[in-house]
């Protein structure tokens, strides 16, 4: 479906202002195109693998961007608007994610290598649920998560700015007092790493089937939703 | 048929949204609303929403970033 469809069947009165014309921005993409590639082999003379990241980082935000990927609307717009046409497709990216990392941890795990990522797998506590109803509040109010707030930033919208100022204050934040919830709350949880427990092919199996689970509540209420509206 | 221009320059998501669904409450069939919005994420959720209600919908670029999204009102 095109978002820009043109031909309108809707009549519209006649007096409406022309159209600005719009710049052409050919130019701008190309001078931007040298600054990258600039910076990324200036980056990579420092070493460390960090051009990498910056090359990475700027696909990752480039794909954000094109496909109107956004964690928060996935989260939000069953409520408001009963579509959760994008809370499947972040369930769709985790299952695909599912895959690939399993496949990454496997591969390292049989080579007899040091399985990476592993400082990730942290205790599930009640700190986890807190944080994550206080994210969910915050991000709704904000516009956008993390990685939105930053894309539409750098699309230039300028309200944004605001949630990204505050969005650093508290990250900051956070990471000061980070040691005394570690130490007092994180802690007391359990880690779980899945395939010590279900063996590797039973932790991706079980963790599709969730996901599978929750993609199909998500098509149930979306169809619930839209039956219910149009009567 | 009236025409009714809702301003939503410079509103985040989701309240361009919030703000077309409580106008087109107050609207007739017939009516046409056209929001103006630049938050990308609206230019989503804004048409799926009003598709989803059965609404004639069209989504027109008029400057970089800046869309409006034009919504007849069917029922």
């Amino acid at each position: 479906m095109s978002e820009t469809e043109t031909g309108s069947s809707i009549r519209r009165s006649a007096t409406r202002a022309p159209r600005k014309p719009k710049p052409n921005q050919l130019p701008f993409a190309l001078i931007l195109l040298v600054l990258v590639i600039a910076g990324a082999l200036l980056l990579n003379r420092q070493g460390n693998g960090i051009a990498w990241y910056f090359v990475t980082g700027l696909v990752f935000g480039y794909i954000l961007q094109r496909s109107r990927f956004c964690f928060t609307a996935s989260m939000r717009d069953p409520y408001l608007t009963g579509s959760t046409q994008l809370t499947r497709t972040v369930l769709a990216a985790f299952a695909i994610t599912t895959i690939g990392f399993a496949a990454i941890k496997y591969g390292a795990f049989r080579a007899g290598q040091p399985i990476p990522g592993q400082g990730f797998v942290v205790p599930i506590s009640f700190a986890t649920v807190i944080g994550a109803f206080l994210f969910g509040i915050g991000m709704v109010i904000a516009g956008g998560c993390a990685s939105g707030t930053l894309m539409r930033v750098g699309e230039g919208f300028f309200m944004q700015m605001l949630s990204m100022t505050f969005f650093v204050v508290g990250s900051l934040w956070g990471a000061h007092d980070f040691g005394w919830w570690k130490e007092h709350v994180i802690n007391k949880g359990k880690a779980v790493f899945l395939p010590d427990v279900f063996g590797w092919f039973g932790a991706v199996v079980i963790q599709l089937a969730v996901i599978w689970m929750l993609y199909m509540a998500a098509e149930k209420y979306h169809e619930a939703k839209a039956s219910a509206g149009s009567h | 048929m009236k025409e009714v221009i809702l301003d939503c320059f410079g509103e985040a998501c989701p309240v361009p949204l919030v703000k077309a669904q409580n106008k087109m409450k107050e609207m007739a069939v017939g009516d046409v609303l056209i929001v103006q919005i630049d938050h990308s994420c609206a230019m989503k959720n804004l048409p799926d929403w009003a598709r989803g209600e059965g609404h004639n919908v069209e989504v027109e670029e008029t400057s970089e970033g800046e869309w409006e999204v034009i919504i007849e009102k069917t029922k």
